[in-house]
């Protein structure tokens, strides 16, 4: 891992995080609003001037049209940028006065945050002496941006809200870690597909992947933990999330790779080898885990008495106290795919909502003691809560007040889980651990409605339930939605890392994380020996032709260019994969495309779920450029099916 | 929802072009942050209000990183490009999702260069162009944009519904016998006369034409004069549509024009015609702005004109015969002159079918020797500004004595003409003395900003000799009405009973039909001849009644949004150095071939073709030709003393037509489309 590249090689040169509503007044100066710079060497004056313009000019135009700025081009630089007026937070404990902001037009308020983040793709000096530069489609600078501000999200809760509770510093040690991991890719090809590192699977014993898969299955025999992956040396080997979640995970897994486990980290019973550490999911993300994967697709038709028992088990567990039986599944059940709650007689079933009270009995337990935290659920005024319920479904609510409270502090764990169980164990006395679950689901509408049980029940009937499909294309901005606490567990074979997501509760549970540990302790020695033997795979020595199959499904990327920067040769061919990749993104119904320049001819072509690009070497290309049946160019479709079937890409 | 507006770099808006959706795009931003009860502004000060912050990081940027914004794109897909040429700032913006970066850019270059047309070498003096852009007196500024508007969008509309326009190459009417008959009558007749005529002032038709609607008919140039290029013929034929719009294109639109805003008409946000109190008042405010903000002012001290000179603009009377000034790019044996003078006479000879003249005016010499000490100033600047000193910065042709005692010649021969000259001659002195005297400062860095004054002023010379109508005391120079009148009669009365036949044929120009049998599954074609100009492509004008080959409605309406994109699309990758593009899209396959032959058809070997940076001027020959600046010049390196000649064809087949079929088709239209004789298959 961590192989570092040539600074003219980075994938970005600039990255900042800007604060705008700190500087607001006439003397503020623009370093106050400035969260984190990179290069962090760079002169201040000069931060400030990026800092300043591009944050005054981007909000500017976003005044003017309405909409903040995605994409900010200057002769020299592209950069990416986010723009979040983030009305949530700081309506709530805003340094400024929160008024400001009721009167304040929506975007156009002067209480306006912007976190802005910008980069710019390198346009390689070295290689421009060639006289070919690769300029990495703008398509995937803005994910590298996404996938960034993700990456901070996923390990530190929103942006705002780390702000508040963590030092700059620490935050900004954090950003430089994940923008290293991000820039480490290892060519060029895999920074225009955003993709994820994975073993060659054409060197691996495929006998090897099913044992990882089935590492990964046993694992989930505990019904704490969610889904996981395995790595080895900073690759994947297998992985049950979908490619942005296991993408999230391995910066963990690279960082502990090459470093002891950082202080945040806190080791198990088991000695160095496994560690844990807090980590945030957004609610589609964590839907998508809990939802069992024959279920996936078909979840938002299913009913809670289709379910499989697995996934009941598993949830059902996940919201009560751990020892509690199977007794009653179904209402349980219900829960885990909130959705379609609403939908259900059974809510308005009075039983359901007995545990009410009950609830509102743990909200001492919400301590609004803590100044600094954001008290996002039950301490929540009840006009903003109001608002809130009313935009967002009452589902999201739910699993946000069992994890709003959490810190990254892995300690405050521990109390939430009393407070989970807390709440579980009251809603046993009022009528089953479902029941309970329910009562923190309505949680909102209880506050929204002034405690009043008939609007709540209308309330919960009206409630609009945009679909969300499980997919994973289709999650949640994490500085939109909220996020939830969740555990990321790593066991550490030597290379081989075994990665699980696992409820909160599993750190408390010994029994649980007993069992996992020694279910899979020997299975994971036996396949870290096997891994370790398999050469690494030659780069292949360069053919005829010259080839990349990206997956979009999994996010790989299958190709065999030698990688590593610099490749002259490979050239020609990066750079028409990094033009057709940017169309294809552009343009949903172009198959195929076949370009030439004087010196190549490159074929690429896409289905749904992939793209596959290919370039034959030698044979001169050279010819007058002129419409011929006989050019080599137009047998490259050809020569890609036929070629590319041995490395199992299927073009037919 | 589009707009363009051009700023000096202290946000003076020197011209807006906006859309009625964002004109009331911007009134109601402007509405939203405004007071209540506070009637609104004039549209020019909200626009200048809400693009100043943007204009004035613009310059910090250029100024403090030496760097300058392309172009913004927000999450609503709002686009804005950014361009700066000189010290004024182009903005285009889009918010409805018709036009990409790409003709964003495009639509700002095209502007500049229809500035260029307009206002010739003033364009090299920023001081001058921003007060020509903004003239102080408000009527006349409105007229001015006004025009400017109606260029703007006469533009548009071509560039979004004629493929000459989509491809930026002059598209010929194809009946051979017709087109010589004419040519031949232009030359024999028609120019011959008028250039023999006593009435004709001094002036000298170097150039006529005949276009219907867009396509041109016959073209004649007279045996001295230079070639017209491709983008000043280009340019002018949107001038001429601008003058009198085919009214195909015109009367369809024009009921749902009046209906929709008059539908508009309460909510009050299509600005009428602003009355003259309004005018007053928002002349009025503007002073005390712009004194109460005195660093948005511009004012280089060194810099004085003859301001009369700049006050005495008047507005000629709307008089048909009056001819439009524009300036012409002239190559010449000794060199290539931009911007030259040239009276053009616009002359309908029915609805869709007009006869334009070219005239050389007789004072042009007095521009090339501007042109001249302009060149001879800037690369003097130039080397100053590198640093280079004395003998070093004033090496190279011509040397600096010799438009010294040039400049001293062409300064006494204005002395006697009416053409104030009195300030040239102040600066000239002066710049002597700085820089031939002995002992004085000579050749360093602080004789730039007198370079800079010197131009400034030549360009002022330039500006009064042709851009300003000399008063009513002088006599016209310009064919006399009476002349032009004949000119116009003649060419009615050679062309009366081709009439009807020509407006029809300028919509059926070759169509499809003739293609089927030879080509099954092609569906459209577009060939352009680069070298020339000139591009030949089936009809697809879907805006008539009658059905095309196409369909009527939307399948013609999708083909043609193919063909758009198409373009665009081939342009990018020809833009990233390729020249051959096939793509397999929906139910179509997409071709491209862009190749080089020599004078005897010869099909030369493909070569390098530039990469550009993304924000580089617009792939074209409207605004800038690409293909002969940049991809010619590059390409002739190797092909030193050969004519290398340039294609491009552009096919669109049905999806299910084997690749190989595909090929060959192309192969047979390139061969055949261009072949000695000009004639298509038909």
């Amino acid at each position: 891992m961590a192989e570092l590249l040539p600074p003219d090689v980075r994938r970005c040169t600039y990255f900042f995080l800007y604060d705008g509503s700190k500087v607001k007044g006439e003397g503020d100066r623009t370093r106050e609003g400035i969260c984190y710079f990179y290069p962090e060497e760079t002169p201040l004056d000069r931060q400030e001037l990026l800092c300043g313009q591009l944050a005054g000019v981007g909000r500017c135009v976003s005044e003017l049209s309405f909409s903040p700025v995605r994409i900010l081009r200057l002769r020299r630089n592209k950069f990416a940028i986010r723009m979040k007026d983030d009305f949530f937070w700081v309506s709530v404990d805003a340094a400024g006065p929160a008024a400001d902001f009721q009167d304040g037009s929506g975007f156009v308020s002067s209480e306006y945050e912007s976190v802005m983040v910008i980069q710019r793709i390198y346009l390689c000096r070295s290689f421009q002496a060639l006289g070919c530069s690769v300029e990495v489609p703008i398509v995937s600078v803005c994910e590298l941006l996404d996938q960034l501000i993700d990456l901070f999200c996923f390990y530190n809760g929103s942006v705002r809200q780390s702000y508040q509770l963590s030092s700059q510093e620490f935050l900004a040690a954090r950003w430089a870690r994940y923008l290293s991991h991000l820039q480490s890719g290892s060519s060029e090809l895999h920074h225009i597909f955003s993709c994820l590192r994975t073993i060659d699977s054409t060197n691996v014993d495929p006998l090897l992947l099913l044992k990882a898969a089935l590492i990964l299955q046993a694992c989930q025999r505990c019904p704490l933990v969610l889904a996981g992956c395995i790595l080895f040396r900073g690759r994947v080997v297998s992985t049950q999330m979908c490619p942005e979640l296991t993408m999230k995970v391995m910066v963990h897994e690279s960082e502990t790779y090459t470093k002891t486990p950082a202080a945040h980290c806190s080791s198990g019973p088991f000695g160095g080898a496994v560690s844990s550490v807090t980590v945030f999911l957004t609610l589609s993300e964590l839907q998508y885990l809990q939802s069992a994967p024959v279920n996936k697709h078909l979840s938002s038709e299913s009913t809670p008495q289709k379910e499989t028992p697995r996934r009941k088990t598993r949830l059902s567990r996940t919201l009560s106290d751990m020892p509690s039986t199977d007794s009653d599944p179904s209402d349980r059940g219900s829960l885990q795919s909130p959705q379609l709650e609403s939908f259900s007689p059974q809510l308005s079933d009075s039983s359901v909502f007995s545990p009410v009270p009950s609830h509102s009995a743990t909200d001492p337990l919400h301590p609004p003691t803590q100044p600094l935290q954001p008290p996002f659920s039950n301490g929540k005024h009840s006009s903003e809560a109001e608002d809130e319920a009313l935009e967002e479904p009452s589902y999201y609510h739910s699993f946000h007040s069992n994890g709003g409270d959490s810190q990254t502090d892995a300690s405050v764990f521990e109390e939430n889980c009393q407070v989970l169980n807390g709440g579980g164990d009251g809603g046993g006395d009022g009528g089953g651990d479902g029941g309970a679950a329910c009562g923190t689901v309505f949680d909102f509408r209880e506050a929204a409605n002034d405690e009043s049980h008939d609007g709540k029940e209308d309330g919960c009937r009206s409630a609009p339930e945009p679909p969300r499909p499980p997919h994973c294309g289709a999650f949640d901005d994490p500085e939109q939605s909220q996020l939830v606490p969740m555990t990321l567990y790593l066991h550490r074979v030597k290379g081989l890392v075994l990665a699980l997501l696992v409820e909160p509760l599993f750190l408390s549970d010994t029994a649980s994380m007993e069992e996992v540990y020694h279910s899979s302790l020997a299975s994971l020695n036996g396949l870290e020996a096997h891994l370790r033997t398999v050469a690494p795979g030659a780069p292949g020595a360069p053919g005829p032709y010259v080839f990349a199959h990206f997956d979009h499904i999994q996010s790989t990327l299958t190709t065999n260019l030698s990688g590593g920067p610099g490749g002259a040769p490979e050239r020609p061919f990066v750079r028409a994969t990094s033009l057709l990749h940017s169309h294809f993104c552009n343009t949903e119904t172009l198959q195929e495309a076949i370009i030439r320049s004087a010196g190549a001819a490159v074929y690429g072509t896409r289905s749904v779920a992939q793209e596959t690009y290919f370039q034959q070497h030698g044979g001169s290309f050279r010819n007058s450029g002129i419409p011929n049946h006989q050019d080599s160019a137009f047998s490259l479709p050809g020569k890609a099916r036929h070629r590319l079937l041995k490395h199992g890409v299927n073009l037919l | 929802m589009k707009c363009l507006l051009i700023a000096s770099e202290s946000a003076e808006v020197l011209f807006h072009w906006t859309d009625p959706e964002y004109q009331q795009h911007i009134q109601e931003q402007y509405g939203a942050s405004q007071e209540e009860g506070q009637g609104l502004p004039a549209f020019e000060d909200s626009i200048s209000t809400l693009f100043a912050p943007i204009i004035i990081s613009c310059s910090t940027m250029v100024d403090r990183l030496g760097d300058s914004y392309t172009s913004f794109t927000t999450e609503n897909n709002h686009i804005y490009v950014l361009h700066q040429f000189d010290e004024c700032l182009y903005i285009a913006v889009n918010g409805d999702g018709e036009e990409g970066e790409d003709d964003l850019r495009r639509k700002t270059y095209v502007m500049k260069k229809m500035i260029e047309v307009l206002f010739g070498m003033v364009t090299l003096s920023s001081y001058l162009l921003r007060r020509e852009l903004r003239p102080q007196d408000t009527d006349q500024r409105a007229r001015l944009w006004k025009h400017l508007q109606s260029l703007l969008e006469t533009y548009s509309h071509l560039r979004e519904n004629d493929q000459s326009f989509l491809v930026e190459a002059v598209e010929r009417l194809i009946h051979p016998t017709l087109c010589e008959q004419c040519i031949e009558f232009l030359e024999r007749r028609l120019v011959q006369q008028l250039n023999s005529s006593v009435e004709r002032a001094g002036e000298e038709v170097l150039h006529a034409f005949i276009l219907v609607h867009t396509k041109l008919l016959a073209f004649y140039s007279s045996r001295n004069a230079s070639t017209l290029s491709t983008s000043d013929l280009l340019t002018l034929i949107i001038m001429a549509q601008n003058m009198y719009p085919s009214d195909v294109d015109h009367d369809d639109p024009a009921p749902e024009d009046v209906e929709s805003t008059s539908g508009s008409g309460p909510e009050s946000f299509y600005t009428p015609e602003p009355s003259p109190t309004d005018r007053d008042s928002s002349s009025s405010e503007e002073k005390p702005v712009r004194g109460s903000t005195p660093v948005f002012e511009f004012v280089d001290p060194d810099i004085q004109m003859a301001e009369d000179s700049l006050q005495t603009l008047e507005v000629p009377p709307p008089d048909p015969s009056t001819p439009h000034r524009v300036f012409l790019e002239v190559s010449l044996k000794e060199g290539l002159y931009p911007m030259m003078p040239h009276s053009m006479y616009c002359l309908p000879l029915w609805p869709g079918i007009t006869l334009v003249l070219l005239t050389k005016v007789p004072t042009s010499a007095v521009a090339m020797s501007v042109y001249k000490f302009l060149e001879a100033f800037a690369k003097l600047e130039k080397r100053l500004s590198e640093g280079q000193e004395g003998s070093a910065a004033t090496r190279g042709q011509p040397t600096i004595h010799d438009v010294r005692s040039k400049l001293d010649k062409f300064i006494k021969a204005l002395g006697p003409s009416e053409i104030q000259s009195a300030q040239l001659q102040n600066v000239w002195t002066e710049f002597k003395n700085r820089a031939f005297a002995r002992g004085g400062p000579g050749f360093n860095r602080d004789l730039i900003p007198w370079c800079k004054n010197m131009k400034t002023q030549l360009c002022g010379i330039y500006r009064q000799c042709f851009l300003i109508e000399s008063g009513p005391t002088d006599i016209p120079r310009r064919l006399s009405p009476g002349l032009q009148e004949r000119a116009q009669t003649m060419v009615q009365e050679k062309l009366m009973d081709w009439k009807d036949f020509l407006l029809v044929k300028s919509k059926r120009n070759i169509t499809m039909v003739s293609y089927l049998e030879d080509f099954p599954g092609l569906i459209h074609f577009i060939c352009v001849d680069r070298s020339t100009g000139q591009m030949i492509a089936p009809s697809l004008s879907i805006t008539e009644r009658a059905t095309s080959e196409l369909g009527k409605g939307p399948v013609a309406q999708f083909i043609k949004r193919k063909v758009w994109d198409l373009v665009s699309t081939t342009r990018h990758y020809l833009q990233k150095g390729y020249s051959t593009v096939t793509l397999r899209d929906g139910d179509f396959y997409f071709c491209y071939f862009l190749w080089f032959e020599n004078e005897t058809g010869f099909k030369l070997e493909a070569g390098d073709i530039p990469v550009l940076p993304d924000d580089s001027a617009p792939i074209g020959m409207l605004a800038w030709d690409y293909y002969s600046r940049k991809l010619l010049r590059y390409y002739s390196k190797n092909h030193q003393g050969e004519v290398v000649k340039c294609y491009e064809l552009l096919t669109v087949h049905l999806g299910v037509i084997p690749t190989e079929i595909i090929l060959q088709h192309c192969r047979q239209l390139a061969s055949k489309l261009w072949e000695p004789s000009r004639n298509p298959l038909l």
